[in-house]
């Protein structure tokens, strides 16, 4: 009798499993396996895959492309992560400052993120134009020099960053809001009364208290940054001179334009154990969280 | 931090109802009226940073080209010129991404909720072999970035012969399992006393997740299938590759590809980055609490 009700409720768990396994499988497992497979093989779109040994790998550890999307990418997102959260993190704090009212400003502050990023490097696209773009009449207004944005091999990734310290720097903000507020304030309370300042609180409370949450972020900025494609592919295209080139335009590129499958397959691999090796480093400092 | 997330040692992303933060807290040491005044002209000088590129796009769009080139500029378009939005709505492909990609997010939308939320009960609710193990193992796949599987991902479609079809854009993303994730933690919570009540009542086991489950979860469906659109409605690298075609393009595709084509004429492809935003506006406004709760969630995704 139990056995028989075990098996039944065995039975109505697949049927409710089933929907979402056959996509699970179909569209991440199958590719998962695929992509194995695929770093041992060579061909393309119109070329038979066939074995290819460990030459793929060979391959990609040779190819200067690869670590200058490498460089790219880590260049990228070390413009990007110190500034954004920083800024972020000052935004929080005068916004926990202000308090009543800020509700319009939060929601200022947010709309950037819910823009598509290929929608904001559309819009970007305007602001760095140099006949009319709005960055060059300003120059132009105060009397220096205007500059061709993303000509320059100088300006090209800083300004690819600076569209996305533009686009995150809400979410942070709102991120860092959400844990500030959670913060005891009997600590506050306690250190106002002994005559702590507001630097003193910071340094001696905020910081300590939130170095989990800083850490967090910084991680999971590190994963979303490395993987920055959408922007670079409508303003740059990886030019100019090859200086915004990064690690997911060379894996669409190696598919779409060079007709390497075996070669991008690989370079998703490298992407892969970067990005697993980040996330980890992200899950331990989750249990430590926990364990606190 | 004695929170709830302690209990049973679970992560603090559980319990999606917890996520909808609420920022009325007072800070709390009261900061002197000059200090909250400087902090104020700061925040709004941020504030007005982030949307000062909307509102420059706007007034583009309702200039005529020539106009862009004048200087000193005019900022604001007086009289607004409207023929941009004309040309981009009777002489351009774009009426057809806007209902591409509101058929693609609603359908992915419509369907996850559905598969995501039966899974997720059964794997709150249910006993079956290896479920813990076949959980983490879901939740796990969740570190894949998805440019590791693009490529693969490109010959599996084509091999089923569904590339530049509507069946390429709305099944892969169903694949994602962020939503079995949230869902099992929302009815996990949950009383079973109503669900055994049912059973005994003679109620199906499908009939117990439709009339009980579901209506209490109901939050929870709202979050997921917010946060689900807003994926949709974004994303760019799966569509730009799993379409070729000018009609088989969404509104973020349809743009980027004109990008060389439409360069030329600046009216029309700013007039297209704004109705590319007003939906989402619009959700925005009405949505708003749920949609910072999502967003907050749908960046451990990505």
């Amino acid at each position: 009798m139990a056995r028989r009700y075990r098996v039944r409720q065995m039975i109505t768990a697949l049927g409710f499993l089933t929907p979402f396994a056959v996509f699970f499988v179909l569209f991440l497992i199958v590719p998962i396996v695929q992509v194995v497979i695929q770093t041992f093989q060579t061909g393309g779109l119109s070329r038979r895959m066939s074995f290819a040994g460990l030459s793929n790998w060979e391959n990609v550890f040779n190819d200067p492309v690869v670590y200058r999307s490498l460089e790219n990418s880590v260049r990228y997102a070390a413009i990007v992560i110190p500034l954004v959260l920083v800024l972020g993190f000052v935004v929080a704090m005068l916004l926990q400052r202000i308090g009543r009212g800020s509700a319009v400003f939060r929601a200022m502050l947010y709309f950037p993120t819910l823009a598509p990023v290929v929608i904001a490097g559309l819009i970007w696209l305007f602001l760095v134009d140099p006949d009319f773009g709005a960055f060059n009449l300003t120059l132009r207004a105060v009397g220096l020099p205007p500059q061709i944005w993303l000509g320059n091999t100088d300006l090209a990734l800083p300004m690819v960053a600076a569209l996305e310290i533009w686009r995150a720097v809400g979410f942070w903000a709102l991120f860092f809001l959400a844990t500030l507020i959670s913060l005891p304030r009997e600590l506050y309370e306690a250190a106002h009364l002994d005559g702590a300042g507001g630097w003193q609180r910071l340094r001696h409370i905020t910081l300590p208290l939130m170095r989990r949450a800083i850490l967090f972020a910084v991680v999971l900025a590190t994963i979303y940054n490395l993987q920055i494609f959408d922007s670079v592919f409508v303003m740059t295209d990886g030019g100019p001179a090859g200086t915004t080139q990064t690690v997911v335009w060379y894996i669409f590129k190696s598919l779409f334009s060079f007709d390497r499958v075996g070669f991008g397959a690989t370079l998703s691999f490298v992407l892969l154990f970067i990005i697993l090796v980040l996330t980890l480093v992200q899950m331990a400092i989750l249990r430590q969280r926990r364990r606190a | 931090m004695a929170t709830a997330d302690t209990t049973r040692g679970r992560a603090h992303t559980d319990r999606p109802r917890g996520m909808l933060i609420r920022f009325r807290a007072r800070p709390a040491v009261e900061a002197g009226p000059v200090s909250i005044a400087v902090s104020y002209v700061i925040v709004a000088i941020i504030a007005l940073a982030c949307v000062l590129p909307f509102l420059y796009i706007l007034s583009t769009s309702l200039k005529e080209s020539q106009l862009l080139f004048q200087y000193p500029p005019k900022w604001l378009p007086i009289p607004p010129y409207f023929g941009n939005y004309e040309r981009l709505l009777f002489e351009t492909p774009f009426p057809r991404w806007v209902l591409n990609t509101l058929v693609v997010a609603t359908a992915v939308t419509a369907i996850k909720v559905v598969i995501d939320s039966m899974a997720g009960y059964a794997f709150a609710k249910m006993q079956f072999p290896f479920k813990n193990f076949l959980f983490v193992f879901v939740i796990a796949t969740l570190m894949i970035p998805f440019a590791t599987i693009l490529i693969p991902l490109y010959f599996t479609v084509r091999g089923l012969h569904l590339l530049d079809t509507y069946w390429a854009l709305i099944l892969p993303p169903l694949a994602n399992p962020i939503g079995i994730f949230m869902m099992r933690q929302f009815i996990e919570g949950l009383p079973s006393d109503l669900e055994n009540a049912a059973r005994l009542d003679g109620v199906s086991e499908f009939g117990v997740y439709l009339r009980i489950i579901v209506p209490l979860i109901k939050p929870g469906l709202v979050v997921l299938a917010v946060l689900t659109f807003l994926l949709q409605y974004t994303s760019f690298l799966w569509p730009l590759v799993a379409t070729n075609t000018d009609e088989m393009r969404l509104i973020t595709t349809g743009l980027a590809t004109q990008r060389s084509v439409w360069q030329v004429n600046y009216g029309i492809f700013s007039a297209g980055a704004v109705m590319a935003l007003i939906p989402i506006t619009v959700i925005f406004l009405l949505l708003q609490r749920y949609f910072i709760a999502g967003s907050l969630a749908g960046a451990l995704k990505q």
